[in-house]
């Protein structure tokens, strides 16, 4: 006769209602779990008794049985190692934790970045974030009627800002950071491996997908004989690197007019594995940064011998990265600062 | 560009479907907006104008599938004098060819109406869609006019007079100016020049003879009229990226064919075609190695020719690369470099190998900007204040506080909210800290690091915090709300980090703060920010406390060697606590200035403990305690020698500040 589950059941329920330390809890465990005596193992034993047709269900009432009393015994046991320690300190409540702050999401991306470039032996460089038409769009090759300063739409100052040593006054709010880097070829020879990160602006709508102002970095690599398969590789690395994987990653044709070629990079959506989802809208691809080689203008700008040195550039959008790595839709969400949005955060 | 396939495939042979063509195009740096049925909507980058056409894509097309590109169907040249005279009076028209035919007006038929549908334009009559088709299909922007509501008849190209009316076929009745170009007859404006034309001359089903024009005209000139009249167009948009000075003679011809086919009219007289300075074909050198090396790989020398021959260029080999003649209608070939990219986007930019550069040299050394934010942005953190990011631009309200006249404003704001670049961090943070109160949180610590702007200071980096609520609540005691020592604290945690002495000093000019609870911030001598209680807090019911700090000004007041470490001192110190009633409004630092003035140069360090008022003190006055710390770097103190130190100070405070000791 085999014994009845519910009866066991009942047993178990009496046995831990009456519990009051750990070792009446220890002589439930033995009493019904216990590997050469318990009440349950002998039963799981004993299965192989029963008829080949009752076996199954048999084993899976004495199955569900055994894992339903392991998890509550184990429930009273860590509870009641409270209650051996009192009457001492409460251990159960929160610790004094030392107020922290969290950085806010954009530097986090941001310095993971940067560090990733710094690991590559690049510098990090900054600059001011009003700029003159030089240096945001002339030296590289945006002259005053280019079509190109349409592609992103100005902020201007209207008030006279003080001239520099060139006798050069802002006019305008960056639109890229791009400008660092004019400055920075016209103060050193190359070689030059650096990034230049930075809050940029753009004269567009504040909503779910647009900001007036982001966050770029952008990188510029120049010596002799750097290639287009140069910036691919660094690219892979980065995206690599980035994402903690091994990415698939595609380079498309596209335009800028301080590059040429001009490309722009797209990851494998590591949403869906390059399935198609909602994040990459099907495409299997999410665009991740625009790159090229320096066009020989920009070097002829900052008086770079063009027929000498090569280079490229690019530029990530550190809000993009960030939706991404977050898994937020709303852009607008890294600028109202709510607390209870970035005390989700890493400290 | 909306392009129907079928379009396209009259032109090239192409594979199936619309997927193999859009894959293939977007590969050569045409990206796919999207597929609708057999309509791919392409986005065409803004250098390549001559792609914003079917027969523009079809040849990428046949480079890049290596097939043929059929040439258009143009009907021959009418010879003999178009009956409607042109003439040239501005620069900004290049060209501009004419032909005259008479026509009957009426719908098209169902095939073209369609065609022009898919692609995006709406059907009118048969004559403004034939000038359509001819858009879309060759690039070329033609416009047609009424010929008989000309007066004239004949048609000059000028600049407009300042206000002259013009009703544009949108029916917005504009006035013109100066700097906009017009198509005019005998007595006005009939057409805005490369943009839109005049409703007086509209094509109607009345209409029996029409002027078609195809003209070229300077891209600036038409970006620029386009703006002012806040109007673009599909013409507009072509003109104003460069259209092909090559191109006006042969849409007439196209145009005149497709309305024999279509039975809507017949040409009458011959063209006009005014082209005052013929344009020469550029000539480029493309280099084998300069290709090489850019790529960083070999293409195959039988592809380059035949890629840049099927792209419209003409080829001719030399001893290190080619010689090659750009067709007029690719405006964005100026250089070697151009040609390259052309290689490469249809070689296949994923078929050159990944390579990794040599690091060849030292690199420099990073802006030391970057190590101080990443210190500043940590050491708050830790301090429990969150890092905000906020919009530079604020509006003028919230910017007036901390103004003086030296606001920096934006010519162009998105909106008044925009318009003020911050003179203050705090002035963009204090936004953050109300929408937070506004949901609910009530202990509301935020810093941000950032640039503020004053059109007299120029750029400057800063920390800026605002503070409010208490300091954290916990079961076993609560810590209080926050004050102004809060505010001063995270300053000095900050000119720590940094490694500067900061001091605070009364200053009247911060009217921003409350009064008896603000502080300028100085190291040495030089002013390096502010610490205080805001003296207006809209909408909040709380007291918040902030602060700001130049950046640049504490570190550049860094003390050098500041973070070698001293020898541990040898032998013990002694501590004695003093609590002296002195007058309420007695600055702490006086007192220690005293103390440190008269007492012996074992004293190492003196430290406030506590501050109180009320019971057992006399009102007006306060009961200061103070830790001192004695040790002699070579012995052990004597108990007298500390004693007697410690009266010394007591007689110097009592002397300075008629100060009383307590609990003796």
């Amino acid at each position: 006769m085999l014994p009845d589950l519910p009866a066991l059941r009942s047993e178990f329920d009496a046995a831990l209602a009456g519990a009051r330390t750990t070792a009446d809890l220890k002589a439930i465990r033995d009493r019904f779990l216990g590997r050469k005596a318990g009440l349950l193992t002998a039963l799981l034993k004993a299965l192989g008794t029963v008829a080949p047709d009752e076996r199954r269900a048999r084993g899976a009432a004495v199955n569900a049985l055994k894992t339903d009393i392991e998890a509550r015994l184990a429930e009273r046991e860590s509870a009641a190692i409270v209650e051996d320690v009192a009457p001492g300190v409460d251990i159960t409540l929160p610790g004094r934790v030392p107020a922290f702050g969290r950085r806010h999401p954009l530097t986090q991306v941001r310095e993971r970045i940067e560090d990733i470039f710094a690991g590559m032996g690049y510098q990090i460089i900054e600059g001011p974030e009003l700029e003159d038409d030089w240096h945001n769009f002339e030296a590289l090759n945006m002259p005053g009627d280019h079509p190109a300063r349409d592609m992103q739409d100005t902020l201007y100052l209207a008030t006279p800002m003080p001239a520099d040593e060139q006798g050069r006054r802002a006019s305008l709010l960056r639109t890229h950071t791009s400008g660092m880097q004019i400055r920075y070829m016209e103060a050193f020879p190359p070689p030059v491996r650096l990034i230049a990160p930075g809050r940029v602006y753009r004269r567009d709508n504040f909503d779910a997908t647009h900001t007036p102002m982001f966050t770029q970095v952008e990188g510029l690599v120049v010596d002799e004989g750097i290639s287009l398969g140069d910036l691919k590789g660094t690219l892979q690395a980065f995206a690599n690197a980035f994402f903690e994987a091994s990415v698939k990653t595609r380079l498309r044709p596209s335009f800028f007019p301080y590059t040429e070629p001009s490309a722009e990079l797209d990851v494998e959506c590591q949403g869906c594995g390059g399935r198609g989802c909602g994040l990459c809208k099907q495409t299997g691809w999410i665009e991740v940064l625009g790159c090229g080689m320096v066009h020989p203008a920009v070097f002829e700008a900052v008086g770079y011998d063009a027929g000498k040195y090569t280079g490229f550039a690019f530029g990530v959008g550190i809000e993009r990265l960030a939706l991404r790595l977050y898994g937020v839709d709303d852009i607008r969400m890294f600028y109202e600062n709510d607390l209870r949005f970035l005390e989700q955060l890493a400290p | 560009m909306k392009l129907p396939v079928a379009w396209m495939r009259e032109f090239v042979d192409l594979p199936d479907g619309p997927s193999p063509v859009a894959d293939r195009l977007a590969a050569c740096g045409f990206a796919v907006d999207g597929i609708d049925d057999d309509v791919v909507d392409f986005d065409v980058t803004a250098n390549r104008p001559d792609a914003l056409s079917v027969y523009g894509l079809a040849r990428e097309a046949s480079a890049a599938f290596d097939v043929d590109l059929r040439p258009l169907r143009l009907a021959a040249t009418p010879s003999g004098a178009a009956p409607v005279r042109v003439s040239i009076a501005d620069n900004g028209c290049g060209r501009y060819a004419l032909a005259v035919a008479d026509v009957c007006v009426g719908p098209s038929p169902e095939w073209l109406r369609d065609r022009l549908a898919s692609a995006g334009v709406r059907p009118i009559n048969i004559i403004v869609d034939i000038t359509n088709y001819v858009m879309l299909e060759m690039g070329q922007p033609m416009h047609a006019f009424d010929v008989a509501r000309l007066a004239g008849p004949e048609l000059r190209v000028r600049r407009a007079r300042a206000g002259e009316p013009l009703t544009t076929l949108d029916g917005i009745a504009r006035t013109l100016d100066e700097t906009m170009l017009v198509i005019a007859d005998r007595d006005r404006a009939v057409a805005v020049a490369g943009v839109m034309g005049g409703a007086s001359s509209e094509v109607t089903d009345a209409t029996t003879r029409v002027a078609f024009e195809s003209a070229w005209f300077q891209p600036g000139t038409v970006r620029a009229t386009g703006r002012r009249l806040g109007l673009k167009t599909e013409a507009s948009a072509r003109f104003e990226r460069g259209a092909d000075i090559n191109a006006p003679v042969a849409a007439l011809r196209r145009a005149l064919a497709l309305l024999a086919d279509l039975g809507a009219g017949t040409v009458v007289g011959g063209l006009s075609d005014v082209y005052p300075r013929g344009a020469d074909a550029r000539v480029l050198t493309l280099r084998r190695a300069r290709l090489t090396t850019v790529l960083g790989t070999a293409v195959p020398d039988a592809t380059i020719p035949r890629t840049l021959t099927r792209l419209g260029f003409d080829v001719a080999p030399t001893d290190d690369g080619w010689r090659v003649t750009v067709p007029s209608f690719r405006v964005d070939i100026l250089r070697e470099i151009d040609l390259i990219e052309e290689v490469g986007r249809h070689w296949g930019l994923d078929r050159v190998p990944a390579h990794f550069p040599a690091l060849a040299s030292i690199p420099r050394a990073s802006a030391p900007g970057v190590s101080r934010g990443r210190l500043v942005r940590r050491t708050l953190c830790g301090a429990g204040i969150q890092e905000a990011v906020t919009f530079t631009f604020i509006d003028a309200a919230a910017a007036a506080p901390f103004l003086a006249d030296d606001a920096v404003t934006i010519t162009n704001p998105l909106s008044e909210k925009f318009a003020v670049l911050r003179p203050s961090i705090v002035a963009s943070l204090y936004d953050s800290l109300v929408y937070n109160r506004n949901r609910q949180a009530t202990d509301v610590r935020l810093f941000e690091v950032g640039s503020t702007f004053s059109s007299t200071r120029g750029e400057r980096t800063a920390v800026g915090w605002v503070l409010s609520g208490s300091r954290g609540s916990h079961w076993s005691g609560d810590a209080g709300a926050v004050a102004f020592t809060d505010t001063k604290g995270a300053a000095e945690l900050v000119a720590e980090a940094l490694g500067a002495p900061i001091t605070a000093a009364a200053a009247d000019d911060l009217t921003w703060l409350a009064r008896g609870e603000r502080a300028a911030v100085l190291v040495g001598a030089q002013r390096a920010g502010w610490i205080g209680r805001l003296a207006e807090t809209r909408d909040v019911d709380v007291p918040v406390y902030a602060g700001e700090l130049d950046l640049d000004v504490i570190s550049r007041a860094a003390v050098s060697g500041a973070r070698e470490i001293r020898p541990l001192p040898r032998f013990p110190a002694a501590v004695r606590d003093l609590s002296i009633l002195v007058d309420e409004r007695l600055p702490a630092a006086e007192v220690r200035g005293t103390i440190r003035s008269s007492a012996p140069a074992t004293l190492v360090a003196v430290r406030e403990f506590d501050r109180y008022q009320g019971k057992g003190v006399p009102s007006g006055q306060v009961s200061l305690s103070i830790r001192l710390t004695f040790r002699h770097a070579d012995r052990t103190l004597t108990d007298a020698e500390v004693q007697q130190a410690v009266e010394t100070i007591v007689d110097a405070l009592v002397q300075a500040h008629h100060a009383v000791l307590r609990g003796r």
